[in-house]
């Protein structure tokens, strides 16, 4: 025996080998999600709004129970106001990643950001 | 016709060799292992250790590769017919496994030079039974790209499970070396 073990070369190679593989396996299947492209908004009121990120603004979306700002900031948004009573939309904070997606439901406005491939958030079957 | 003066006399109509035998008894030894594992309940369905396999590497590195194949062979069937899978899906994944490992343990030992000591060939074995068994369940049962997702956690249990089922067959092999 050699090592502790009797650990061959070849040992050593498959093990370096293996550990190659398993990042290139967390790299690849287990990597943040692709950053959005664009985000949509949809309103009862506005309909269905497709924007860029662009410039960092604030924009508002008008509701049933009235208006529900965003604010767009570095290829992010967010709710930042609504007039509704939970504010869950706020508290789900940036959105920045495709396939992220937050709503307002009692002001029936919902967001959604793309990606340039469409991700599922979740999926059942 | 048959010849009657090369009949073999009644009860000794096979005769089993001393590698039958040995086989015979080491896939019992198998399956006593495959069944314990598949009683214990494991906290991630579907993940076991895979301790029979420890069996599998001794008697490649003790008996060869053909010996190797029967007891695996032998625990793959006997096992799904004791505990009731024989047919089933989940006999499917063990026969992918169990074939794919062997597969590669068979490619191993040809290895010029050293080769692998028992630690590396049952890391390799660990790593190809779970591959083989992940896209068996990829294509026949689960064809949806999200099981990708489980394939870097499922590997590295394989290996993880691999080493220390390496470690086990060291051992093994050296008190098995100690006593004869």
């Amino acid at each position: 025996m050699k090592a502790a073990f009797g650990l061959t070369i070849a040992d050593k190679l498959l093990v370096g080998l293996v550990i190659f593989l398993l990042l290139s396996l967390y790299g690849r299947y287990w990597s943040s999600a692709t950053p959005g492209e664009r985000f949509r908004v949809s309103s009862i009121v506005n309909g269905i709004q497709t924007m860029d990120f662009g410039a960092d603004r604030i924009i508002a979306i008008e509701g049933p129970l009235g208006t529900t700002r965003l604010q767009i900031a570095g290829n992010r948004v967010r709710f930042i106001s609504s007039p509704c009573h939970g504010k869950q939309c706020i508290h789900a904070g940036w959105l920045a990643d495709a396939g992220d997606f937050a709503a307002c439901l009692p002001n029936r406005i919902s967001l959604t950001v793309l990606g340039l491939t469409k991700e599922y958030d979740s999926i059942n079957f | 016709m048959i010849d009657c003066e090369q009949k073999p006399p009644a009860g000794k109509l096979v005769t089993p060799a001393r590698d039958d035998l040995r086989i015979a008894w080491l896939a019992a030894l198998a399956i006593a292992v495959h069944m314990v594992e598949a009683v214990v309940p494991s906290p991630l369905p579907g993940v076991k250790p895979g301790l029979a396999n420890v069996i599998t590497v001794a008697v490649l590195c003790l008996y060869g590769w053909r010996s190797a194949v029967w007891v695996a062979a032998l625990r793959v069937l006997v096992g799904s017919l004791l505990i009731g899978t024989f047919l089933t899906p989940t006999f499917l994944l063990s026969v992918s496994g169990a074939s794919a490992s062997l597969l590669v343990l068979g490619l191993a030992t040809r290895l010029p030079g050293q080769g692998l000591s028992p630690i590396g060939l049952c890391l390799l074995a660990a790593l190809a039974h779970m591959f083989a068994q992940f896209f068996v369940a990829y294509l026949f049962f689960i064809p949806h790209p999200g099981l990708f997702a489980l394939l870097p956690l499922l590997m590295t249990l394989a290996s993880v499970f691999g080493i220390i089922s390496g470690l086990l067959t060291t051992k093994l092999l050296a008190y098995q070396g100690a006593l004869s």
